[in-house]
């Protein structure tokens, strides 16, 4: 593929939960300015693969390099300070918070005010919804605007890699394609992601890569459009 | 007999280092979802500190036995002095009570026996320095203010109004801190959801320590004032206070500010109400009157039911 070396690299990586292997073996690329899916079903590994590399789990095994540089002895406040943000599964917006003060959490790292004023605009300008509710507590806003509040407040970090958990889960079909519209947008102008995804249709639509989970270990991978016409997928993951 | 102004002073001047001490309690619940029970050692301690800040000297019992400071500060800088030496005892009970069981992710309940067990040391070390007597602070620890002022015909120690004065002014701050600052968001972010804080890259063990800094802080002030208003009766009287600044804790709603200032106010006043010739009754009336409003309102008078973290 591309010749400079990866943003991220996952180097058979493995998480124990317990007695539980939750992760096994995991080899990953992720180079910038690319869309790489990472799908599978309930339980495969995929959000213990964004939960490693953002450290929140320790790893039992393998390494994790940002750059070339090992990932693993870092805390996660760090991992965000070399630029890699992750949008959580189920959103996690603070509820008991404004909009604004979500936003305004994201760039917690950031010192340059103007830079982060400037970021909240291109926010509100990439979802309107959010400049009408600043005011309004994150708690009050409908499952659809607390998932573009999570992935604006991940951006307001300016991050050189987004990581993002199952952004399409419990939300209207309708708004699913708002999301992965604004996704492939943030893509087109530049932004690295690592999406996780059950709903591989979707994701596989936006993507350049992807990957397939199952029981912790990698059983499929290829570029999008091989993995659109894969029959094992398609008849797992793609409903036909 | 008093007038109602005095009672109503006194009451709310009580209440409100009650609300001082228990939002102490609520900064470290409301991060680590857990009470510190050396919280009222510390208080202990703020009270020993601003005594000998203020140049009083080690009674015959104590280890330290007439020892005294080289100089007698002010009251204000003696007090203030005590309640950063109770931030910085307080980060040492954070780092050997708490931190190691945080590590292992330890249950809650184990909490209390360590901080327990850190407020218990603490008290003794008291007792040791200074023996188990009790203190007074001096008379002109506040200088020239007259001890009585006559306002309406009410007699008012102006002990009551200068108790009344910081804490409102210490509350009003860290309120304003709490919900204006870069930093009282982070806090309230990491209480909310530690997980997610860590995420946006706020470190929640700088936060953590942050909270413990303050929560002491609020200990040793509401100690020093407290020393000051009614004498320091030995090494052991912050153990009552550490209790009825659970009871207002609890009556105001677990990890609620505002919560907390209600929730002393209303102790304060009910205790103020007790005449004085019942004054045993007070701590007895105070209790009752947080039983009644639990019986009523289970989760505290402005408790919140908590966010459910999905």
């Amino acid at each position: 593929m591309t010749a400079a070396p990866p943003l991220l690299q996952v180097q058979g990586l493995s998480v124990r939960y317990g007695s539980v292997l939750a992760l096994d073996g995991l080899d990953l690329e992720v180079h910038a300015g690319e869309l790489v899916a990472l799908l599978g079903s309930n339980g495969a590994g995929k959000s213990t693969t964004l939960r490693a590399i953002s450290r929140l789990v320790p790893a039992s095994a393998g390494g994790l390099f940002w750059g070339g540089r090992p990932l693993l002895p870092l805390r996660t406040e760090q991992t965000v300070k070399l630029g890699i943000s992750h949008c959580p599964e189920g959103r996690r917006v603070l509820a008991r918070q404004t909009v604004a003060v979500n936003l305004e959490l994201g760039a917690w790292l950031r010192h340059d005010r103007a830079g982060v004023n400037d970021d909240l605009e291109r926010c509100y300008s990439l979802f309107p919804r959010l400049a009408e509710r600043r005011r309004q507590l994150a708690g009050n806003l409908s499952g659809g605007e607390q998932q573009m509040l999570a992935i604006a407040r991940s951006l307001m970090a300016r991050p050189t890699l987004l990581l993002l958990d199952e952004p399409s889960l419990g939300l209207a079909p309708r708004l699913v394609e708002e999301v992965m519209g604004t996704l492939a947008d943030l893509h087109r102008n530049g932004q690295t992601l690592l999406l996780v995804e059950q709903n591989a249709e979707a994701a596989l639509a936006i993507a350049d890569r992807g990957l397939v989970l199952e029981a912790g270990r990698v059983v499929l991978r290829g570029s999008a459009a091989e993995l659109r016409q894969n029959s094992g997928l398609r008849a797992s993951y793609l409903g036909g | 007999m008093d007038t109602l102004l005095q009672i109503l002073v006194n009451g709310i001047s009580v209440g409100a280092v009650y609300a001082l001490f228990a939002l102490g309690y609520t900064l470290v619940f409301s991060v680590l979802g857990v009470i510190n029970f050396a919280h009222g050692a510390l208080f202990t301690l703020g009270a020993y500190l601003t005594y000998l800040g203020v140049g009083g000297a080690v009674g015959s019992n104590g280890a330290l036995a007439g020892w005294a400071l080289p100089l007698a500060l002010p009251f204000p800088v003696a007090l203030l002095l005590a309640g950063a030496g109770c931030a910085l005892a307080n980060l040492l009970v954070e780092a050997i009570a708490f931190r190691p069981l945080r590590r292992r992710g330890a249950e809650p309940l184990l909490y209390l026996i360590t901080s327990l067990g850190a407020g218990v040391v603490l008290v003794n070390l008291l007792q040791i320095a200074f023996g188990a007597e009790g203190y007074a602070l001096p008379a002109d620890a506040l200088g020239d203010l007259p001890p009585v002022l006559s306002l309406a015909g009410a007699r008012i120690r102006s002990v009551q109004l200068l108790l009344l004065l910081v804490c409102a002014v210490v509350m009003a701050v860290l309120t304003v801190w709490l919900e204006r600052s870069r930093g009282g968001r982070a806090l309230q972010a990491v209480s909310e959801d530690a997980v997610t804080a860590r995420l946006l890259g706020i470190d929640s063990d700088a936060m953590v320590r942050l909270s413990f800094a303050l929560s002491g802080l609020l200990a040793g002030l509401s100690g020093g004032l407290v020393g000051l208003s009614v004498s320091i009766a030995g090494p052991y009287f912050g153990i009552v206070y550490g209790l009825k600044g659970l009871g207002v804790l609890v009556l105001g709603g677990l990890g609620s500010v505002p919560g907390a200032l209600l929730g002393g106010l209303v102790v304060g006043l009910a205790e103020a109400a007790v005449p004085g010739d019942l004054s045993g009754l007070k701590d007895a009336v105070a209790f009752a009157f947080l039983f009644a409003i639990l019986l009523l309102r289970p989760q505290g008078l402005l408790g919140r039911p908590p966010i459910s973290k999905v």
